[in-house]
């Protein structure tokens, strides 16, 4: 009976969603904004890609409430499953294989998230696509040496510097008499790796942060699953 | 007046730093917090004090449509006044092992948040800001670390995740007909863009999302068993302060972007169900958390009837209700915190705590709305503003709430009479000391709304005005950022 | 004859298939592992759906380069996804970390038997008899 009448509903939401999106013309957005950002963007905030202008720029403080969102998320789950007697993990050693790969592996993953998170002003990728790279740098050697603990308060102060930084460089703006978030560098030259202002330096921050919060709520879902 | 920012960004700040900081610094955790708040409500204070509202900050420096800009008016003032004010009287982070630095960092991270969704002035800044909120509740819900806290938190969740949902799909089907997501810009062009069915199921998709935090009638289920499974002090400030932002939020939408009768009549029979089924569940409730649970489903749904009446009666109705609820339920769940338990066991718990007991009595006196107390002087704002708009719809309205409030007596009087009861001993320990100064200070509050009404009621008048003026809203956008 | 099938077309059938999908499996899940997986294939499709509000078939990437480019897609709806994927995968993992303790706490992740435990443990806290009509809560170490 509950079955039947879920399936009735999600039946029926099927249909209303079909019927109201399908009304639209597709592929011919109004983009109000969106033509007038493509049209400044160059000149406003100098970065080639035009999505990290509006990820940065234009949207800023989005990316920050995004980033305070993972923050929170992470602290959390670090509070729920603290106090869980995390203790020693019991997962097998990987083998020859799996460990020597992971150690070779590992410096060529930085260099990728590195180099995705520095270009993310120029090309597709940034902060957020990098700092991803960046932990699974840091979970792949816990996944083939399940024994080796992972460091919380270094993982803790990354972040949270991290974080501080975002923000600062964003309060900076403020002893300039400008709105919070207002890029205060020089803009440079347009696609150029020193270029876009203060836009590099905030997706650095940001790789860094994504990369500490994902490798510390990769590391505390494991430890708890370990000690079971 | 770049200076609003810092009640949002400052408490991120804090939150990003201080699970480190409180390694090496181990009060951090516990001083910065309140601090902060005091910090927020000075620089509140000051930008108020140099700057007439209602001014426009291009976050970015980006001038409105294209980037983020944050709206203060007196209103969006008003709302980020409440929750500094009501975070530091409720601060819940006082526990005294390892757990507090991160309930600390999440209470800044829900301020921060709240104080970001009062102030915002574009849709997708307005997610993101509810979405920081949610989840940093999730974590203060569960933070007791009990089953029921972890099952209640999840349940929370999901609903809340399903909201959410509901609400980007809103987003996307706005975005598909403007192009655009500063509000402003959204009520300039929804004469044209947004008047029409897709325009209302845009606004039910909204509604519903937000709803989730407002305790709005279908999306409201997880509100009994969070306020029963979190300690007191998280569950008064879910109950008194979050939910009124979802309020405002809502409210925003419906006075700017979408103001017709459809969607009006919308809100007012959510709220309708929502009056009805909150007092028949407080009634039939056994212990006090979720009967101040389910009440509190109910206020929240006459404070939606209140904002469904067109024009400045509906917000001094909806404003007086959402101030008064604020106070009077965050008193409320801080005595809950140890008398929290069975109905029964609070017999004859007048002698346990006298002054306790007469807290209650008051509390709820102002919650049926007995004169002189504010609860009565809001209610009738309320029953003005349903009757001179005198439609049918409106008057059915009015005699749910009337009715409603017969029942609300009922139970509250059943309560406070057994409190009183001679002879009978109850085993309930009188409230920390913390709690009753916190409680007492919510019923100073509440007497010195009796002694100022009149200048308290020509402040909401004002206040009203300025929230129901959309076109002033949107002028705002015009004029350009400062 | 296969009649011609736009790609927008496809994209939008599958941001819409997989909100009902999402939608289904939320409310009709036992598990709350799946419950959690389900609500993460529903913000897909409302992900998917809102970058497909900004896309135009005609159109590049939002990304200046040397050579002369045509029109460029809205990057607004980028953004936004991008943020909204973050914030989806934060929610999933405090989700994932909830299942863990309820497990733990309750010793199954049953939709019903989570819910029922839950209804008693709030009761036994109020001191109320229980809804199960058992005496005490079953303790699960």
């Amino acid at each position: 009976m509950r079955k039947a009448a879920a399936l009735l509903f999600t039946l029926g939401l099927l249909f209303l969603l079909s019927v109201m999106f399908l009304r639209f013309e597709l592929g011919q957005a109004p983009m109000r904004i969106g033509k007038d950002i493509l049209a400044a963007a160059p000149e406003q905030v100098g970065a080639a890609n035009i999505v990290t202008s509006v990820v940065l720029g234009y949207r800023g403080l989005d990316t920050l409430g995004e980033i305070a969102i993972l923050f929170t998320a992470a602290t959390a789950t670090g509070l729920i499953l603290s106090g869980l007697g995390g203790g020693q993990r019991r997962d097998p050693e990987g083998g020859f294989i799996l460990r020597h790969g992971a150690d070779l592996v590992f410096p060529f993953l930085m260099l990728v998230g590195m180099y995705i998170v520095v270009h993310g002003h120029l090309t597709p990728g940034g902060g957020f696509q990098g700092g991803v790279v960046l932990a699974a740098a840091f979970f792949l050697p816990l996944l083939a040496r399940p024994s080796r603990a992972v460091s919380h308060s270094a993982l803790g102060w990354i972040e949270g510097l991290a974080g501080a930084s975002f923000i600062v460089i964003g309060l900076w703006a403020l002893t300039l008499d400008q709105a919070f978030m207002t890029p205060w560098l020089h803009q440079g030259v347009l696609g150029e790796l020193f270029s876009a202002g203060t836009l590099p330096l905030l997706y650095l921050a940001l790789g860094l942060k994504v990369g500490a919060e994902l490798a510390s709520l990769l590391a505390h879902l494991a430890e708890v699953e370990a000690s079971e | 007046m770049n200076a609003i920012v810092l009640p949002v960004v400052l408490p991120l700040l804090a939150a990003f730093l201080l699970p480190s900081l409180a390694r090496i610094w181990s009060s951090a955790a516990r001083v910065l917090g309140p601090v902060l708040m005091l910090v927020s409500l000075c620089v509140l204070w000051t930008t108020w004090g140099e700057h007439p509202t209602p001014f426009v900050v291009a976050l970015g420096g980006f001038q409105p449509p294209m980037g983020i800009a944050f709206h203060v008016d007196s209103v969006a003032m008003l709302f980020a006044f409440l929750v500094a004010g009501g975070a530091l009287l409720m601060w819940p982070a006082w526990t005294d092992d390892d757990t507090m630095p991160r309930l600390a960092a999440l209470t800044l991270l829900l301020v921060a948040a709240a104080t970001g969704l009062a102030l915002s002035g574009d849709l997708f800044n307005v997610y993101v800001f509810y979405e920081l909120l949610s989840v940093a509740s999730f974590g203060l819900v569960s933070a007791r670390r009990t089953g029921a806290a972890f099952a209640a938190g999840f349940r929370y969740l999901v609903i809340s995740g399903f909201g959410s949902v509901l609400a980007l799909l809103g987003i996307a089907l706005i975005y598909l007909r403007t192009g655009t997501l500063n509000i402003a810009h959204l009520g300039q062009l929804a004469p044209e863009s947004l008047a029409d069915p897709f325009g209302l199921a845009a606004f039910a998709l909204l509604l519903l999302g937000f709803g989730v935090k407002a305790e709005l009638f279908p999306v409201n289920t997880w509100v009994p068993e969070v306020y029963a499974g979190s300690s007191a002090r998280v569950a008064g400030l879910l109950a008194g302060v979050v939910s009124k932002l979802a309020v405002l939020v809502v409210v925003r939408m419906l006075v700017v972007v979408f103001p017709h009768d459809e969607t009006r009549m919308l809100l007012l029979i959510l709220g309708v169900v929502g009056v009805l089924s909150g007092e028949l569940a407080a009634w039939s409730a056994k212990d006090m958390r979720r009967m101040l649970a389910f009440s509190s489903i109910g206020q929240l749904g006459m404070i939606f009837i209140a904002f469904s009446i067109p024009g400045e009666a509906g917000w001094v109705a909806g404003l007086a209700l959402v101030l008064h609820h604020l106070v009077v339920k965050s008193g409320l769940f801080l005595i809950a915190d140890r008398w929290g338990g069975a109905l029964q066991s609070l017999t004859g718990a007048a002698r346990v705590s006298p002054f306790t007991a007469g807290l209650f009595v008051l509390f709820a006196l102002s919650l049926i709305g007995v004169p002189p107390l504010p609860g009565f002087w809001a209610k009738l704002q309320l029953v003005i503003g349903l009757v001179e708009n005198g439609n049918g719809v409106y008057l059915g309205a009015l005699l749910v709430f009337l009715a409603a409030t017969v029942i609300e007596a009922n139970y509250l009087f059943r309560l406070a009479v057994a409190m009183y009861a001679e002879g009978a001993s109850s085993t309930v320990t009188a409230p920390s000391g913390g709690n009753r100064i916190g409680a007492a200070i919510f019923a100073a509050v509440l007497v010195a709304a009796v002694f100022l009404l009149n200048p308290l009621s020509e402040a909401i008048d004002d206040l009203a005005v300025v929230g129901n003026d959309a076109t002033g809203y949107m002028d705002s956008l015009a004029g350009g950022a400062r | 004859m296969i009649p011609e099938l736009h790609v927008g077309w496809v994209l939008f059938a599958g941001a819409i298939g997989l909100i009902a999908i999402g939608v289904g499996g939320l409310l009709m899940s036992r598990d709350l592992f799946r419950v959690v997986l389900a609500l993460a294939i529903t913000e897909a499709g409302a992900n998917l759906l809102l970058v497909l509000s900004g896309y135009r078939f005609d159109a590049i990437a939002p990304i200046v380069t040397n050579e002369v480019g045509g029109v460029m897609v809205d990057p607004v709806p980028q953004a936004m996804v991008l943020t909204a994927i973050v914030i989806g995968v934060g929610v999933q993992a405090l989700a994932l970390g909830l299942v863990l303790r309820i497990y733990r706490a309750y010793g199954s992740i049953d939709v019903a038997e989570v819910r029922r435990r839950m209804d008693d443990d709030i009761a036994a806290e109020a001191g109320l008899p229980l809804p199960s009509g058992r005496e005490k809560p079953a303790v699960h170490s």
